[in-house]
């Protein structure tokens, strides 16, 4: 498998505080990785670099080839459009009714033809099982449904890859199962995915690889199986010990 | 040591660039020749003082006559050129005549020696006494000036009578307000006990308002200080010889006596006798006029600018950021009433043929520019994060994330504040009648001089400007409503 990221010796700093401590690894085409770890130990900041929404102190970020950290913003957002991602908190646009927010990308940064947009933007509710709500607004709608639109919308690019920013934290656990279903789906499509979460369960049965970060460093990575049957470090084993 | 050189060399060298600006106007004197090579006179006047100014309608059109207006007529017949008047508060008629926003002032002033500090006065061409205005059922109690103990007294604030009720009733208190009107008002409502004014000014008022009466308080006059005399610029020898031929020819035939103050006591009856305020409807058309026009350019102007505003004070840009934020400290730090005349006769010394109305639509843009900044800007600082960070993660870039994403749900949030701010406009733009702008307080101060009305004008004027506003936030609301949803 050819490789989709590369990054290296990646580090960010928040003023004196260094949140990323010299990261280098690389994601492969198609792969799903998990990034776990305790909160606070720099899991959304890694993620918000590889699209540099935080502009990384250090290091480099290379997507297909392409370099991140040194570009032009006008290059940046070209890049940007290549690679999805999915927040915490939704971060629907509330001033537009579902199949807007969908389209909205699609028709004014590709400049999309309407009614393709539209198609386009159906099929994928259709997909993430919202076809009836394209026409409600973002806040008439539960937070699983919400996710799940936010998901189609980050898909209406054509994203290569995509970036999940604990997407599942802000639900309530009954609308957990819904998202991750979606996000299932997804990977079985042969998405590459990037996912930060705390749901062991879908890492265990989804991921390829498990990262686990504490303290800005990959303290330990491996198969899934392997990973949670056997941790290798002292910290990987007591932070498994606290949530399992 | 250094920097003091510095300092006193930077001093003299803006004294050198100042000092001789002064002395060539008045060396040169081509005062006299600039006025007949653009064919007019431009007269500055407060035309709430009859008989000497005052305003008519004549056939729907107001017109400023009196013995004063009179008086400018000649001279400038006599000069071969036309006659522009222009009418604005007697306190900003010397600063007019100082930069040159009109070329001589007849307002029935006298020339005292603090005027002559600024200005060069002709000879006097009218010497009334200084008498007073009481309500008739005071007459038993006020005689002259020593019969008033601790009562107030109303003045024009900057005139004479002013100066003398403050210097020879040292036991009274002493209002002084810009307009007549509002002394007489005051006067009647029993907020002042008398009014101190010119002879002709007093016995006018008495004439046409039955509860009143004039008394002469022997008010102790320098003849000196007294009379009234056309203003000219400092330096302006030129004019004040030519007003002083026409002065001569008008005292030779007696012609203020003979012809101007039975004319203007003509136009004084005629007025009071058709003062009911439907007459005067033409009046308060125009001033609505004024003011939806100044409102309208002005919030048209100040909302592009305060959008740039806003958004320079959100730029990376640390001198944007510096330059908005100097620009709207300073905006909201001073009154719009100091910025409107700042832009009348500051920037209009520079450009001398800027219009009041046009003065007035910039004072009033640049001042609301800094209030929709701020409010702008907390519109869009309102918007979460994660708003800005969705839209650039989709690929768009600064400018789509703003204007698709932002930029509405920002303008939903602040539409309120907006509002409020555009309601205020129409309210706060009638400041600019002070430099003559025709606005509608103007038209009000207009049709108060012309029915010798204080209170129903003022009452018209409120319900005006209350419906305009009332209106407005309707529409407001309108607009509001629609953009909710969900």
């Amino acid at each position: 498998m050819p490789n989709m990221i590369e990054i290296k010796n990646l580090e960010k700093s928040f003023g004196d505080n260094q949140v990323l401590k010299n990261i280098t690894e690389v994601v492969k085409k198609g792969q799903v990785i998990c990034v776990i770890g305790p909160s606070g130990s720099g899991k959304s900041t890694f993620l918000r670099c590889l699209n540099v929404l935080e502009k990384p102190s250090a290091g480099q970020i290379i997507f297909e080839g392409q370099e991140l950290t040194n570009i032009s913003e006008v290059e940046l957002n070209k890049l940007r459009e290549r690679m999805g991602m999915v927040f915490q908190s939704f971060n629907l646009f509330p001033n537009m009714d579902v199949i807007n927010n969908v389209k909205l990308a699609p028709l004014k940064v590709k400049k999309d033809v309407e009614e393709e947009a539209s198609q386009k933007a159906g099929q994928l509710l259709e997909q993430v099982g919202l076809a009836d709500k394209a026409e409600q607004f973002p806040l008439s709608l539960s937070g699983g449904q919400q996710q799940r639109v936010a998901i189609a919308r980050a898909l209406a690019m054509d994203p290569e890859v995509m970036l999940f920013d604990e997407p599942t934290s802000a639900l309530d656990p009954e609308m957990v199962g819904e998202v991750l279903k979606v996000m299932k789906d997804l990977a079985e499509s042969g998405m590459t995915m990037i996912v930060v979460t705390h749901e062991m369960g879908f890492a265990k049965e989804v991921a390829d690889q498990i990262w686990f970060m504490d303290e800005g460093y990959i303290q330990e990575k491996g198969a899934p199986d392997e990973f949670f049957a056997n941790p290798k470090t002292s910290r990987a084993k007591e932070f498994l010990s606290k949530i399992l | 040591m250094k920097s003091k050189k510095i300092w006193i060399t930077l001093v003299i060298l803006i004294m050198m660039l100042l000092v001789p600006l002064g002395k060539v106007n008045a060396a040169s004197d081509g005062y006299l020749q600039k006025i007949k090579d653009k064919g007019t006179l431009v007269v500055g006047t407060s035309a709430d003082y009859p008989p000497y100014e005052f305003t008519v309608k004549q056939s729907g059109k107001t017109t400023y006559v009196g013995l004063d207006i009179e008086i400018a007529k000649k001279f400038a017949k006599d000069l071969g050129v036309k006659l522009e008047i222009k009418n604005m508060n007697f306190d900003s008629l010397l600063v007019a005549l100082e930069t040159h926003k009109v070329d001589a002032v007849i307002s029935g002033m006298n020339p005292t020696p603090e005027r002559q500090k600024s200005v060069d006065f002709s000879n006097v061409y009218y010497r009334g006494k200084q008498y007073m205005l009481i309500n008739k059922k005071d007459a038993a109690l006020y005689k002259n000036i020593h019969s008033f103990k601790n009562k107030t007294i109303g003045a024009q604030a900057g005139s004479l009578q002013y100066d003398l009720v403050k210097k020879q009733m040292k036991n009274n208190q002493v209002k002084g307000l810009a307009k007549l009107n509002d002394l007489v008002i005051a006067l009647e409502s029993g907020k002042v006990n008398a009014v101190a004014m010119e002879e002709a000014t007093a016995k006018a008022f008495a004439q046409n308002n039955t509860s009143l009466k004039v008394i002469n308080p022997e008010f102790n006059v320098d003849s000196s200080q007294t009379g009234s005399a056309m203003a000219f610029p400092k330096g302006a020898t030129s004019l004040v010889q030519a007003a002083n031929k026409t002065i001569a020819q008008i005292k030779k035939k007696n012609l203020i006596n003979k012809q101007y103050i039975p004319l203007a006591g003509k136009y004084m009856t005629n007025n009071s006798k058709k003062n009911s305020m439907w007459n005067y409807w033409t009046y308060f058309a125009k001033g609505i006029e004024y003011t939806l026009i100044i409102t309208v350019v002005s919030v048209f102007f100040g909302f592009i600018l305060g959008v740039l505003l806003a958004l320079l004070r959100l730029s990376k840009s640390k001198l944007g950021k510096a330059i908005a934020t100097a620009y709207i400290e300073f905006v909201r730090g001073t009154p719009l009433m100091v910025q409107v005349m700042f832009v009348y006769f500051g920037i209009g010394a520079v450009i001398q043929s800027l219009p009041a109305l046009l003065a007035g639509i910039i004072a009033v843009s640049l001042n609301s520019a800094a209030y929709v900044a701020e409010v702008i800007r907390s519109g869009i600082e309102s918007i979460p994060a994660g708003q800005t960070e969705a839209a650039r993660s989709l690929g768009m870039s600064q400018t789509l994330t703003y204007r698709y994403v932002i930029i509405p749900q920002a303008l939903k949030n602040i539409w309120p504040a907006l509002g409020n701010e555009f309601i205020t406009l129409i309210k706060e733009s009638s400041i600019v009648s002070i430099i003559g702008v025709g606005d509608l307080m103007y038209q009000m101060q207009l049709v108060q001089s012309a029915t010798y009305k204080g209170v129903i004008p003022i009452f018209i004027t409120m319900v005006i400007y209350f419906v305009m506003t009332f209106g407005l936030s309707k529409v407001l609301g309108y607009f509001e409503g629609r953009m909710k949803h969900a």
